[in-house]
């Protein structure tokens, strides 16, 4: 809305110094009396003879600015002072196409001075300064043609329709910059809550955070607790001789049968390489010798046998022991029922803990990735919270490049090779507008030293898109990224004042 | 640019930025060098068989032999018009043709009438017609001695040192045994077979000489000289060094990956002229053959200090100083022409007669270029012109290096980046601006790529040497190599540059030839194998010769699309004598160091000597990253430089002239301006030289050949006849320069302060970041154009300013040349060219060539006369009588006198009086 109230204050403005200007060139463009190197007193390769130029009949001279400031200067008078006062000269010498003053006052009109500057008056479009040296140089510059009084140029007077474009142009975008803003505002909205959002969403995992870690004590506590109990159950097992011996028959028979693979009733040297290994070295399969050793030197042994010889080694567990195979007993106490209950107990409290660990893990790693992404500067009205997390693409030439604000910039070829060329740096806009430039860092290393780096310059426009990209030097990439909260309503003002 | 791949990866990985020598041959691994150079001093084989000698008018023919191997020599003597000695040497029953350089000469020498003056049966005296001066041959051994009165301007084969390989039936080493020892009496007919005569290895390169040895040299003694120049293209200073410590100066041309200074290896052309000088007289040895070569210097004053050659005075020591040279080729015959001067610029003009003068370039080629691998696509070439006028800083033309084309295809263009090439050069001419794309001799082996195609259908590769195309790695990858020599392929690629032809261009387009070496990535030395064949010779016989075809054929296409209007801009990195007659030359790629700006001087100065004026070399430095104060410095020395253009490295950062600020912007600005301004000066200069032969930019020596203190400078020069005296600033963070101002009875006047010094002495000179130290020589009158425009073009009607510097006699003498600036139109007499001269207190302009006609829009806006005395009137007359009374203003402090307006028509008569 204050925009609106803005551009009407301008172009009532604009209305009223046309106006001005209509009145201060009583005698316009070049055809007409104004100023001195008009028609016979400049022809093709002569230069301008002042004697036989009219009196100046109006009270600009051709090539300035004829505004209050300039117009003293340029009285109608006998002499002429420099602008800088170096110097007086005769006021027949003012546009003569010889430069007299060092400043090159005196040739507002021609090319004559080095360091002078031609007015170009552009009626229905807008006035500027030229170099002197851009007059009757053979290139049309002001678009009321006045700068090529004298030269083989043809050029037209394009001012009313570069005027139309302009006006065209401005407006379209006064609309942009209108619908940008607003658009702005919204995103402001929409910025302001999702930053609310995220920091409900922090606080909420915070909490979370905090409820796992109660629950984490606890289940450490009852882990804590299973593991004391499988403990003692053990240590009671191995305690109490007499439920051993009643379990040892049968303990005996087991472990023979495990033993005799063949079920012939009888252990021999292959048997005992398969399922029996020193306590040291498990890996390590035993050795013909060792394992007849264990058979007492001889080639087979009864179960009787080997309650009397080989159950000794194998209980007093020393030496050798029986391999851990798939279902087979680990140790003799694992047949134990108790034991095997305390030990599932164990085993279960170990998991729940695990699994509330990895969860207390997980939400620590969001509080911090979002804490992260909430440290980084958003702008004042976090209007650019929005583009975190999201991706632009563009395709120039052979390349497709990807802009993912506030993370990285890629470069990925059709040959399908990406290549960073930058992540996430910083806001680098000038002070008085910061937000308008920044830069991605440290990406893919160059051939030639240093790492590929890009510069994302925003500017105002009703979408969010990547609109351009470059290389201007091997490996420094400057990227044109549009978005609506790029406008601004002060540059909007500004904008059209040194425009128009 | 320099082949990057392998060899550039390895070097830049290692962090090295000097060339890596390894690739390039000593004379030690180059088989010839080293045979040839193995030779002793006075052994010389060599008889001349008088009663053979057959003298015509203009023609003297004598037969040679050499005692120990008895194979005849002809030798043939002719005196050419102008003071030129012409003397060839060729075997005379050679097994086949020997290779006879053609196209460099412009036309078959006008000889002049030759006389015996008395003969024995020791030698010959033949009178050369001028100045007593006589040829004396002497029989046994071969000797040449060129005399005037009793001087000897010159010997030839006076240390005996000719050498003159014959060509031979291979004999394989079994056969060669039997037959030397089986005909012992025979044995002096038989050469010992050397390694390397036969076939030769040279890092993974085999060059298979099926056509043995067939090296040529001889030795050059100059009497009274010590100081030769020339022989370009070195990295070395503008007076050549003595070589009997190193490798001889190698003329080779080669693109040799960032080349290092101060050593006489080979770089990318070869003029194989070398001047002598002494403040006696100026002498040249021009030595026709395109064959990879070697020059030998030493000289009996080398290393003796100054008081040393004071002692030999004092003491009326019998040496008298002199400077020997040695040339030494691989294939070819002995063709040379020496040049006796007298003085420097008849040299020049004896050289101008045999190879031509510099091409008249069209005047905008003088203005500054805007160069960089590369403008990346159309809209970069457009924001970049857009920089130049935001800026306010000229420039004529913006270059494209090989990334606009479709793939390194040159004459295509890249679909995407340059899909409208002629909206791009229509809005270039909109603002009087123009463009130069390069085009490689390196074509693309793409059986989709038009070029290719034509050229392989109609047999025009150069061959290798199994018959088949030449296939080399080069910036497509695989690419083949048009055989330039060939007048049919040179047509036909000249054909190629019609608007029809090469899409997309324009009459603003130009051309660039670079690696035209020819450069092969994966070549011996980078260059192509010297048994690939063109026709019936090698390459061996040719290599100097391919980069002069190369830009011929160019230059012949640019001025054929206009119907033969237009004159031709063409760039070429590498050439031979006689590239003078085809465009601009640059100094290849250097580094963005203070070094390589320094030797930008004595680089261009050299080839200034032997004929190439349009020389410059690459501003702010190829490789590597100027800093700002180098970068600015370059172009203070830029601008008084005959060829002004940046370029840049794909891997440097930008740097157009506004990117370092608005102060380094502003002194840009200034030096680009002053090149401007003074754009009527070189263009008049490029006539003359276009016309003389006299370079454009050169030594001191030159215009003050008795005054030794000149003979060695090089951090300072002229431009034109003495008239203005440039020393730039190319020490880092200099505050002061020291130039030296030569001439006894001379003022020089400061450019920019208009501050008056004596000559013959060295000045002091304070300098800032905005110094460009230039001197204006009192008695010459330099026409300048202040009003400094977008281009050059834009200045084509502006008028002038004179600046009148009288010397102590109080007069003043220049010249103003004017034309269209672009067209061939001159030849037509289509010109204005004046004398302009002041004496006894009158300026006038007079018509140098009343028979030529041009009409001119510019006039005479100022005149400013250094050190001026106050007059009390100044009066103009015009050609119709009618005088008039001008304003002036005198500034007394400095002595200056400004004319107000003279306002009369640059090419007409008039005087004007001070009264």
């Amino acid at each position: 809305m204050a925009a609106q109230v803005a551009l009407r204050r301008q172009q009532a403005q604009e209305e009223s110094e046309a106006r001005d200007l209509r009145l201060l060139y009583p005698c316009t463009g070049i055809g007409g009396e104004a100023g001195i190197p008009q028609g016979s007193s400049i022809s093709a390769g002569v230069p301008v003879s002042v004697s036989s130029s009219p009196a100046a009949a109006c009270f600009d001279v051709f090539g300035s600015e004829n505004q209050k400031d300039d117009k003293r200067f340029y009285r109608e008078r006998k002499s002429f002072l420099c602008i800088d006062g170096s110097r007086m000269i005769p006021f027949e010498q003012v546009n003569d196409d010889y430069c007299d003053c060092e400043d090159g006052s005196d040739e507002p009109g021609t090319s004559a001075c080095p360091r002078g500057r031609f007015y170009c008056t552009n009626l229905g479009f807008r006035p500027h300064y030229i170099p002197s040296s851009r007059v009757n140089d053979g290139i049309c510059d002001c678009c009321d043609a006045s700068d090529e009084y004298n030269s083989h140029a043809r050029c037209q007077n394009t001012c009313w329709n570069l005027g139309q474009r302009e006006r065209a142009y401005v407006e379209g975008q006064m609309r942009t910059l209108d619908e940008g803003l607003r658009l702005k505002q919204q995103l402001i909205e929409e910025g302001v809550l999702l930053w609310r959002e995220k920091q409900a969403q922090l606080r909420e995992l915070q909490q979370v955070a905090e409820d796992l870690q109660v629950k984490l004590e606890e289940h450490r506590r009852k882990k804590h607790e299973a593991d004391r109990l499988k403990e003692q159950t053990l240590k009671a097992l191995e305690a109490g001789d007499g439920g051993l011996i009643r379990h040892q028959n049968s303990s005996v028979a087991s472990i023979f049968h495990l033993l005799d693979s063949n079920k012939d009733g009888s252990l021999t040297v292959d048997e005992i390489k398969a399922k029996v290994v020193l306590v040291h070295d498990e890996q390590r399969v035993l050795s013909e010798d060792e394992a007849l050793a264990l058979l007492d030197r001889g080639h087979r042994m009864d179960l009787s046998k080997f309650q009397s010889t080989l159950w000794d080694v194998l209980t007093r567990g020393d030496t050798v022991k029986i391999k851990d195979t798939q279902g087979a007993p680990g140790s003799l106490s694992s047949e134990d029922p108790h034991l095997k209950a305390a030990d599932r107990a164990a085993e279960w409290e170990a998991t729940n803990l695990k699994k509330v660990e990895e969860a207390y893990e997980t939400v620590n790693m969001e509080i911090s990735d979002l804490q992260k992404k909430l440290a980084i500067d958003y702008g004042t009205d976090w209007e650019f919270l929005f583009l975190n997390g999201q991706c632009y693409k563009l395709k120039v030439y052979e390349y497709t490049y990807t802009l993912c604000p506030f993370n990285q910039v890629t470069q990925k070829s059709t040959a399908g090779v990406e290549v960073s060329l930058g992540m996430w740096g910083m806001w680098t806009g000038k002070p008085k507008n910061h937000y308008s430039q920044m830069v991605y860092e440290n990406g893919e290393p160059c051939w030639q030293g240093g790492s590929r780096s890009t510069t994302v310059t925003l500017t105002c426009g009703t979408e969010t898109a990547l609109r351009s990209v470059k290389e201007p030097s091997k490996c420094q990439y400057i990227m044109d990224f549009q978005t609506p909260v790029a406008c601004q309503p002060v540059l909007k003002q500004q904008g059209i004042h040194s425009e128009l | 640019m320099a082949p990057l791949l392998v060899l550039g990866l390895a070097l830049c990985l290692s962090g090295t930025w000097a060339v890596d020598k390894g690739n390039f041959k000593t004379c030690e691994q180059s088989a010839f060098c080293k045979r040839q150079r193995a030779l002793k001093p006075g052994e010389s084989p060599y008889r001349a068989l008088l009663e053979t000698m057959e003298l015509t008018n203009t023609r003297l023919t004598l037969q040679l032999i050499n005692d120990n191997n008895k194979v005849r020599l002809l030798l043939e003597l002719y005196r050419l018009q102008g003071n030129i000695t012409r003397v060839k040497i060729n075997e005379l029953k050679p097994l086949k043709p020997r290779y006879e350089v053609p196209d460099v000469l412009i036309r078959e020498p006008t000889t002049e009438p030759l006389s015996v003056l008395s003969q024995d049966e020791n030698g010959v005296v033949l009178s050369l017609g001028v100045e007593s001066q006589r040829v004396i041959i002497s029989a046994r051994p071969f000797r040449l001695d060129i005399m005037e009165g009793s001087d000897v301007l010159m010997s030839l084969n006076s240390r005996g040192l000719l050498a003159f390989e014959h060509l031979r039936m291979r004999k394989d080493t079994f056969s060669y045994k039997v037959t030397s020892t089986v005909a012992s009496t025979t044995k002096e007919e038989e050469e010992k077979v050397e390694d390397g005569m036969w076939e030769e290895t040279f890092k993974s390169h085999t060059d298979s000489k099926p056509n043995g040895p067939s090296a040529v040299s001889l030795d050059f003694s100059l009497p009274g000289v010590e100081h030769v120049y020339g022989i370009p293209e070195h990295a070395d200073t503008l007076r050549l060094k003595t070589t009997d410590n190193g490798d001889p100066y190698r003329l080779y041309n080669l693109d040799v990956f960032q080349y290092e200074l101060y050593n006489p290896m080979a770089l990318y052309g070869s003029v194989p002229v070398m001047v002598a000088h002494s403040a006696q007289r100026t002498t040249g040895i021009f030595w026709l053959n395109a064959a990879e070569t070697w020059v030998d210097i030493s000289s009996n004053t080398a290393g003796k200090t100054v008081f040393g050659k004071m002692l030999d005075y004092v003491q009326g020591s019998s040496e008298t100083p002199q400077t020997d040279v040695r040339w030494i080729s691989e294939s070819g015959i002995i063709d040379i022409f020496i040049m006796l001067g007298p003085t420097p610029k008849d040299v020049f003009s004896q050289y101008a007669s045999l190879t031509g003068t510099q091409s008249f370039p069209p005047l905008a080629s003088l203005g500054y270029h805007q160069c960089r691998w590369n403008y990346n696509d159309q809209e970069d070439v457009k924001s970049v012109d857009a920089g130049f006028d935001e800026h306010d800083i000229p420039y004529d033309f913006i270059w494209l290096d090989i990334e606009h084309t479709d793939g390194k295809r040159y004459f295509t263009w890249d679909p995407h980046k340059f899909a409208t090439p002629k909206e791009m050069l229509q809005g270039l001419m909109d603002k009087k601006r123009k463009m130069v794309a390069i085009v490689d001799p390196h074509i693309k082996v793409d059986g989709n790529y038009k070029i290719h195609n034509e050229i392989r259908s109609r047999g025009f590769y150069v061959k290798n040497k199994d018959g088949g195309d030449y296939e080399g790695w080069c910036w497509p990858g695989s690419a083949s190599y048009p055989d330039f020599t060939r007048a049919d392929m040179r047509a036909w690629w000249a054909s190629m540059f019609a608007y029809d032809q090469y899409e997309g261009t324009m009459e603003n387009l130009y051309t660039w030839n670079d690696m035209n070496e020819p450069s092969v990535f994966n070549g011996p030395e980078v260059t192509m194998h010297k048994d690939a064949t063109h026709g019936a010779w090698e390459h061996r016989d040719i290599h100097n010769l391919y980069g002069l075809y190369v830009q011929m054929a160019t230059a012949e296409g640019l001025i054929q699309r206009s119907g033969g209007v237009e004159r031709p801009f063409v760039l070429t990195r590498a050439f031979f004598a006689g590239s003078q007659r085809l465009g601009a030359v640059w100094t290849g790629d250097n580094a963005a160091e203070w070094g390589h700006l320094k030797i930008s001087i004595p680089m261009c100065l050299s080839m200034g000597l032997v004929g190439i004026s349009f020389c410059g070399a690459d501003i702010g430095g190829f490789f590597k990253s100027p800093s700002t104060e180098l970068l600015v410095r370059w172009y203070q020395a830029g601008a008084y430089q005959p060829f002004y253009r940046a370029h840049a490295h794909v891997d440097t950062p930008r740097r157009e002239p506004w990117l370092f600020g608005p102060e380094n912007t502003a002194l840009i600005r200034e030096a680009v301006r002053q090149r401007y301004t003074l754009l009527p000066y070189w263009y008049q200069l490029f006539y003359r030289a276009h016309v003389t032969g006299e370079p454009v930019m050169r030594p001191l020596w030159v215009e003050y050949p008795q005054d030794l203190a000149t003979f060695a400078l090089e951090d300072e020069y002229l431009i034109g006849k003495t008239n203005l005296l440039v020393h730039p600033v190319v020490e880092e963070g200099a505050r002061g320069v020291t130039a030296y101002l030569p001439g006894k009875d001379e003022v020089w006047f400061d450019v920019h302060t208009f501050q008056k010094h004596n000559g013959a002495q060295n000045l002091y000179i304070p300098v800032t970041m905005s110094s460009i130290p230039v001197f204006q020589r009192g008695g010459s009158i330099i026409p300048r154009k202040l009003r400094v425009r977008r281009s050059s073009t834009c200045m084509e009607h502006d008028p002038y300013t004179l600046y009148v510097a009288l010397n102590l006699q109080r007069t003043a003498d220049g010249e103003l040349y004017i034309d269209d600036g672009h067209t061939f139109n001159y030849e037509k007499k289509e010109f204005i060219y004046r004398k302009l001269t002041f004496a006894n207190k009158v300026l006038s302009s007079v018509n140098l060539a009343p028979d030529a006609k041009f009409t001119t829009d510019s006039w005479i806006e100022r005149i400013i006369v250094l050190g001026a005395s106050k007059p009390s009137k100044v009066t103009l007359k015009t050609a119709d009588g009618q005088e008039k009374q001008l304003e002036f203003d005198f500034d007394a402090s400095m002595s200056v006198l400004t004319v107000r307006k003279p306002g009369m028509n640059a090419g007409a008569d008039w005087t004007m009086t001070f009264q």
